[in-house]
């Protein structure tokens, strides 16, 4: 349950990445899956995610000092169905869906598109409500690399490489046990784009921390997600995730 | 800056000098971080911050100040590089005030080194007054455009955005704040010189909004040609989620029309990303692309998504020498790609993707972020779309009522039927 957001159209936009100072690697590493147990641990334990059966969120999406703003509403259900809808100034509507089985992405820019292969792998992934207790099932392999400083946090870094698609490095604070960073490349339609998510303002509701802000930097860019107010188990529309008309007419095809 | 002029400016504060003097340095290092292009000189890069920094903390007025930033940016010779200044951006509760961006309801091109009148606004103040295509203007305000023709033409004699910028200094001279009137001397299409006293109204189509770009006028115009050829024309790339729809219904209405045809002259870009999203009506076949930015980091494919139901007539793109950015993108791309015919003449040649930030000194700064490289293989920097057919806009073709672009545009898609 990290936060979820589409960074397909975002692509078109930008350009960079970072390499954070390794400030060590010969301390003795704790095993991987001691981290990513600690990280449920640290953020509300294994009975307060399987009390979570559904959430909604509202926020605010911004290209960081480019003047660039919009809403965005997140809805999620378990297992694994998602649609973020991102509402910008100046574009449109932008919206990343699943019903669990087919993803799509919706905008006025680009029309209706169905992911596939990796890019659909890592959004099912991502989509998964309890995904921080299912990581066993989700990625086939999980190793400590080393300690990393995240600003001046130290890190334990993580490589998780899924089951289908590209390994993603997780930072975790050694001292929170909390996800700050996470390194990924992201396969699209526009090429492989390297992606650093910061995971920030941690805030419990509903037993649980969830980050706040995701301050993301694609190809020089920065984009800055912010939730504003989180829901769990509330009233969703049984059609919510369902696959909108003009994706399914893109399946029939 | 004339000292004059410099004398007609308010000094600046010591908090205005150490905003502009940070200014400079966000614009020096952004550009040494960001740059693009492999063979970027940092030497020389720090020798002109060396340079020029000096002269920046001597700056005593906003446009000296800004004179100097720009200065840096000439250094690159690059387009897609600018400083907008902070009292351009108009408030869109306040479109009066933006930028005094009114204009006489004509548009120009420099033909020979010549102003013609290439289109006249229906229902403008200049069609108000009789201004026909094909008429020449000889001044505004009194003041003579020869000279200063000679010199923009004599600026730009090597580069391909030459007509760009010839035709944006004439314009220039013709905007101003809406209700203001500006005297303009024609020569009209029998050889009379005749004066027009023309009002300055806002541009056609709403404002748009998008970041730190001023507000501008989007306007998108579609009609049919004959009956059955659907003719698209719009002034921006901006404000997608108005013309997205717009321009995928004008060629839904066109479905079994032999053709369609995109016109891009005088078009100066906009969001890159729309070039693709329109691709994708005409495009059935996926994993095509437009084109391929390159950053620093990684490339990124202008990936077309097709968009059923996919018009599959014939498509023609006008294009000009004022037709920029984003429009070199689109007609290059789907020219390289087969999928269109182009008809003009050669495109601008500024076809960098960039971004705009906002300085401390509260000016915006636009900066390329990448390369672009068509689909066929070409930089459009600096080289332009060289169309499939070439066809040059006359005076004569202008007073005649004719439009040889579109004509030859016409003639190819009802040879095809």
């Amino acid at each position: 349950m990290y936060l979820r957001y589409p960074l397909g159209p975002l692509a078109v936009f930008m350009a960079l990445a970072w390499s954070p100072h390794v400030i060590a690697a010969d301390e003795q590493l704790p095993k991987a899956d001691r981290i990513l147990d600690k990280f449920v641990e640290a953020t509300g334990g294994k009975a307060a995610y399987e009390k979570v059966h559904n959430e909604k969120w509202t926020g605010s999406f911004e290209f960081v000092g480019k003047g660039i703003k919009g809403t965005a509403t997140s809805y999620s259900a378990e297992p694994n169905k998602t649609v973020i809808i991102v509402e910008l100034e100046g574009i449109g509507s932008m919206e990343d869906g699943t019903d669990g089985d087919t993803v799509w992405e919706r905008s006025v820019l680009q029309g209706p598109r169905i992911k596939q292969g990796d890019e659909r792998a890592h959004f099912l992934r991502e989509a998964m409500l309890q995904a921080p207790l299912h990581w066993r099932k989700l990625y086939k392999q999980a190793e400590t690399v080393g300690v990393e400083n995240v600003g001046d946090q130290a890190c334990y870094k993580v490589v998780l490489t899924p089951n289908e698609g590209k390994p993603e490095t997780h930072y975790y604070d050694k001292k929170t046990a909390l996800l700050v960073k996470v390194s990924m490349t992201m396969t699209t339609p526009n090429g492989e784009i390297p992606v650093e998510n910061a995971l920030s303002d941690y805030r419990g509701e509903f037993g649980l921390l969830q980050p706040h802000k995701v301050r993301s930097k694609v190809l020089g860019q920065e984009f800055l997600f912010t939730i504003d107010h989180a829901e769990y188990n509330v009233d969703i529309p049984k059609d919510r995730f369902d696959v909108p008309a003009d994706v399914k007419a893109l399946m029939a095809k | 800056m004339s000292i004059a002029a410099a004398h007609a400016q308010p000094p600046l504060t010591a908090g205005q000098k150490r905003l502009n003097i940070e200014s400079f340095e966000f614009i020096w290092s952004t550009i040494r971080d960001q740059s693009w292009d492999p063979g970027f000189d940092t030497v020389r890069w720090t020798a002109v911050r060396e340079e020029l920094r000096p002269k920046m903390e001597r700056a005593s007025t906003m446009p000296q100040a800004r004179a100097i930033m720009r200065e840096m940016l000439d250094r690159l010779g690059k387009s897609h590089f600018a400083i907008i200044p902070a009292d351009v951006y108009g408030d869109l509760d306040n479109p009066g005030e933006a930028g005094g961006s009114a204009t006489a309801g004509l548009d120009v091109r420099v033909l020979d080194g010549h102003a013609i009148v290439s289109t006249v606004d229906d229902g403008s103040p200049a069609a108000a007054q009789g201004v026909r295509p094909g008429w020449e203007i000889l001044g505004i305000e009194g003041v003579s455009l020869a000279p200063g023709l000679r010199r923009v033409a004599g600026q730009y004699a090597q580069s391909t955005t030459r007509e760009l910028f010839l035709a944006r200094s004439v314009l220039t001279k013709l905007s101003g704040a809406a209700g203001s009137k500006v005297r303009v001397e024609f020569l009209d299409a029998a050889g009379t010189s005749t004066a027009k006293q023309i009002e300055r109204i806002e541009p056609p189509g709403p404002l748009a909004k998008f970041g730190y770009l001023p507000p501008m006028h989007v306007w998108f115009k579609s009609r049919k040609l004959r009956g059955d050829i659907e003719y698209i024309t719009f002034n921006l790339f901006l404000d997608p989620a108005r013309l997205m729809p717009e321009f995928g219904d004008a060629v839904h209405s066109c479905a079994d029309c032999p053709g369609i045809i995109v016109d891009l002259r005088g078009n100066p870009g906009g969001l890159g990303i729309m070039a693709i999203g329109m691709a994708g009506w005409f495009i059935d076949t996926p994993d095509q692309r437009l084109g391929t930015m390159h950053t620093r980091q990684a490339p990124l494919k202008f990936t077309v998504n097709p968009r059923p139901p996919v018009y599959r007539g014939r498509l023609a793109i006008l294009v000009d020498g004022c037709s920029a950015s984003t429009s070199e993108i689109f007609a290059g791309g789907m020219k390289d790609l087969g999928r269109a015919r182009v008809f003009g003449t050669r495109t601008a040649g500024a076809a960098l993707p960039s971004a705009i930030d906002r300085l401390p000194n509260g000016d915006a700064f636009q900066h390329a972020l990448a390369d672009y490289i068509s689909e066929g293989g070409r930089s459009l920097e600096g080289e332009g779309v060289i169309p499939d057919v070439e066809v040059k806009l006359t005076r004569e073709a202008l007073a005649a009522g004719r439009d040889p672009a579109l004509d030859a545009a016409i003639e190819w898609i009802h040879a095809r039927k």
